[in-house]
């Protein structure tokens, strides 16, 4: 069997929705350690690489390997009846394959939802060879990309030795941002060769506004028109790592 | 090695680009020689322009209104530019292809490249076609963006019209029967034949290449896969009639309902319709009451369904057609609209096919296993004035006219014909496909009230509009046609629409006349249209041939009466 307790809700509502940015259904590998989960959005132009130890639940027990394939906006609606402090357990019956989200607090509640057929694709990881890595601050980086926002559905992000930078330009309007190294913001800059690579908003916006929720430093790595690979550090042992594909502009 | 669906669309152009039949049957014989064995019905079906099987009830449910949504958004375009391309090529698929080549300059890249499988291209479809319900629209378009999203141009204009259903390659079901012929070395009669009993070509196909000539030659009907219909040709009279059938037929009733084909197995029975789609959810009560009379295991029927009054006298189709359009309250609407099914024929019963028997001996059997199922009201007759009296009763009596039927026929699958000819006494009605329509003055300028009526070039494939008319529709059906209408809509200038040929309706009309007004050359008068044909796909819509043949009529009486 497979269970596993949360003293803090919140945490657990995050993160699962930090996936739901890119699948409706998500097949998580559960085994004794803990549980992981890789899945790519349906346009494959994203994907996230989550895993979460054992250690970072209150409980946690799975007495075999298994995978689990749940619908995850389903499951969100449920933890979005918790509140800050409540606790959430959930539990898998492998028999019947139901899945039991209990949240106590105030009150108790006891949901129960079905699991779907595990995807049997096997997501692999992007073999990259990155020419910047940025280390920045969450809070800093989701500025950056509201400001981007504003003026297009697209940025590109460029860096060099002195700085980090954004460029968005619309149809009518423009934005740059740059962000210099030895700012707040600026944690850590290595670049190798300058690299300059563009991405849709659309994706960049949501992934980092889900992640900040859950981190508050993320690593940017990225070469030009390569995917950028968005680490973002986990409280204790997890992992939240997203991969996105650039768009490519030739004119 | 899984084929590429770039190879099959690749095959597209060059179908497209030529008129030779011979060269277009040895190019598709050579491409399924080459496919793995589980890809040929799925390429067979795409190639004809179908995202599944033709006997398959699966259909995508997917509007031209959500795909151009979809396209514009994945290519970043808007409607007018898509507008432009489309007006210089006049087809959707190349009009997608043109405007996803533009798009290219500025293109989203994939994590993980997936060349598009024909295997990988028909679970797409599955997946679109099994959502449905609550929020599915917006699933579906997902659905669609990742399809679309990893075609090239090319791909993406073939995709687009196996989704609109058209391929405008030229190469239709009677080629690609010669080309399965060809590809599997098998008589092209033995594939024709397996063709009409299983109902796709794609399945005989793959039969062909797994299993050969001799499991090709067994197969038999199945009972819940619908059988292609046996059409009639039109006759001026039953002198006519009489004539082709060598003096004598089987005369019956042609009652204004709607054809539908009735199968059984036990104790489950599915009605189809005219265009062989499931009804049985509309009619619980006929497929009642065939449970209920009909005794035979198996067995595949044919009838008409009639909407009466509550005496049982045949009331207007459109009430019918209300019936077979209802999905929900089906008992309320049962009581309102009473049905009435006459029997007429019987293709297969318990493990055996009829379809050669002939027509008078089908109808012997078909009466020994109707139960108390009225057959249709039918008469052998010989005798021209017989026969005008006959005609003179069905009309009396309500219905359109007559069906003669040549005695001795057998069931030619899928067939128009003249064993089997139909007499209505006025000039015929048209049934035409709406391929355009304009927005009407006063109380209907909101609404697309005027409509460009087409028949379909059977040389070409094209649709040419004969007539135009804002007659016959009552406000409820054209603010419902309205909505139809601009869900495909593929162009648009201020208040006036072109549409994908899609809505049939049966158009009556004084006469047909000689005019420079249209590409054809004629011009219906005082057209008007009648009703409504759900029930019709633009393939079965008349054809300009039909109408040319109309005018030519009009044209020698007209001669005679000033002779006289």
């Amino acid at each position: 069997m497979f269970k596993l307790k949360v003293s803090d809700a919140k945490l657990l509502r995050d993160m699962i929705t930090s996936i739901s940015i890119l699948v409706d259904e998500a097949t998580f590998k559960l085994d004794p350690e803990g549980m992981k989960l890789r899945a790519m959005d349906p346009s494959r132009v994203a994907m996230v690489d989550f895993e979460w130890p054992k250690t970072v639940f209150e409980e946690y027990q799975c007495t075999e390997p298994a995978k689990m394939c749940i619908n995850i906006t389903e499951l969100l609606k449920l933890l979005k009846r918790a509140g800050k402090d409540e606790i959430v357990e959930l539990s898998l019956d492998y028999k019947t394959g139901k899945l039991q989200v209990k949240i106590t607090g105030k009150y108790t509640r006891n949901f129960t939802m079905p699991t779907l057929e595990a995807s049997e694709e096997e997501v692999p990881t992007p073999k990259l060879a990155f020419n910047v890595k940025a280390k920045v601050t969450t809070t800093g980086l989701s500025q950056a990309i509201e400001d981007a926002q504003l003026v297009s559905d697209h940025v590109r992000i460029e860096a060099d030795n002195e700085k980090l930078a954004f460029n968005a330009s619309g149809d009518l309007m423009g934005a740059e941002i740059s962000i210099q190294k030895g700012s707040d913001t600026i944690l850590d800059l290595e670049v190798k060769e300058p690299a300059k690579a563009t991405f849709s908003l659309s994706y960049l916006t949501e992934i980092i506004k889900a992640a900040t929720a859950t981190s508050d430093i993320a690593t940017l790595e990225f070469s030009s028109d390569m995917p950028v690979k968005l680490d973002f550090q986990q409280a204790k042992e997890g992992k939240l790592t997203f991969y996105l594909a650039p768009r490519i502009e030739t004119e | 090695m899984p084929t590429l669906f770039k190879a099959l669309a690749e095959l597209g152009e060059k179908l497209e680009a030529t008129k030779k039949r011979l060269l277009m049957v040895d190019l598709v014989s050579s491409f399924l020689q080459n496919l793995e064995a589980e890809e040929i019905e799925p390429a067979v079906s795409m190639m004809l322009g179908r995202p599944f099987p033709k006997w398959s009830q699966r259909t995508l449910e997917v509007s031209w209104a959500t795909l151009h949504s979809v396209i514009l958004r994945i290519t970043g375009s808007d409607w007018s530019s898509f507008l432009k391309v489309f007006n210089e090529t006049g087809d959707v698929g190349s009009a997608t292809m043109a405007i996803f080549e533009k798009s290219k300059s500025r293109k989203q890249v994939v994590l993980f490249e997936k060349a598009l499988t024909i295997t990988e291209v028909r679970r797409s479809f599955e997946a679109i076609s099994e959502t449905s319900g609550q929020g599915s629209r917006g699933k579906k378009e997902r659905q669609i963006a990742v399809l679309l999203g990893s075609a090239s141009p090319l791909e993406a204009k073939y995709l687009v019209k196996i989704f609109i259903g058209e391929t405008r390659t030229g190469f239709h079901e009677g080629l690609m029967e010669q080309a399965v012929a060809k590809a599997f070395q098998i008589p092209l009669e033995l594939v024709q034949k397996a063709s009409m009993i299983i109902g796709d070509i794609g399945e005989v196909a793959s039969i062909a290449k797994t299993q050969g000539k001799e499991a090709l030659a067994a197969v038999k009907f199945r009972v819940f896969r619908p059988v292609d219909l046996m059409l009639a040709q039109m006759a001026n009279d039953a002198a006519e009639a009489l004539r082709e059938h060598g003096g004598v037929s089987a005369f019956e009733y042609k009652y204004d309902g709607a054809r539908v084909q009735i199968h059984k197995h036990k104790d489950d029975v599915k009605i189809f319709s005219r265009r062989l789609t499931e009804a049985t959810g509309s009619l619980p009560e006929i497929a009642e009451e065939v449970k209920a009379n009909v005794a035979a295991e198996e067995v595949i029927l044919e009838g008409e369904v009639v909407a009466v009054d509550q005496e049982g006298h045949p009331i207007p189709f459109q009430h019918l057609m209300r019936r077979f359009r209802r999905v929900h309250a089906v008992e309320d609407m049962a009581e309102e609209v009473p049905l009435k099914l006459y029997l007429f024929d019987i293709l297969y019963l318990n493990g055996e096919s009829l379809v050669s028997h002939p027509y008078t001996k089908r109808r012997q059997v078909l009466a020994e296993n109707a139960g108390e199922i009225p057959l249709t009201t039918m008469r052998l007759i010989d005798d021209l004035q017989e026969a005008d009296r006959f005609l003179k009763e069905a009309l009396d009596a309500g219905h359109e006219g007559l069906m003669a039927k040549k005695p001795d026929s057998l069931y030619a699958v899928g067939v128009r014909g003249k064993r089997w000819l139909k007499i209505k006494p006025v000039l015929e009605p048209l049934d035409l496909v709406i391929v355009g329509a304009e927005q009407g003055y006063g109380r209907r300028f909101n609404w697309l009230s005027d409509y460009y009526l087409a028949a379909r070039d059977s040389e070409t494939g094209e649709f040419l509009t004969v007539g135009k008319t804002f007659k016959g529709l009552t406000d409820a059906e054209i603010v419902e046609m309205t909505r139809r209408l601009k869900e495909i809509t593929v162009g648009e200038k201020p208040r006036r629409v072109n549409v994908i040929p899609k809505i049939v309706v049966e158009v009556v009309y004084n006469e047909i006349q000689k005019s420079p007004k249209y590409r054809c050359g004629m011009a219906l008068r005082f057209a008007r249209i009648t009703r409504i044909r759900d029930d019709k796909t633009p393939e079965q819509a008349d054809t300009i041939q039909r109408v040319r043949e109309i005018y030519e009529r009009q044209f020698l009486k007209k001669g005679r009466y000033k002779a006289g």
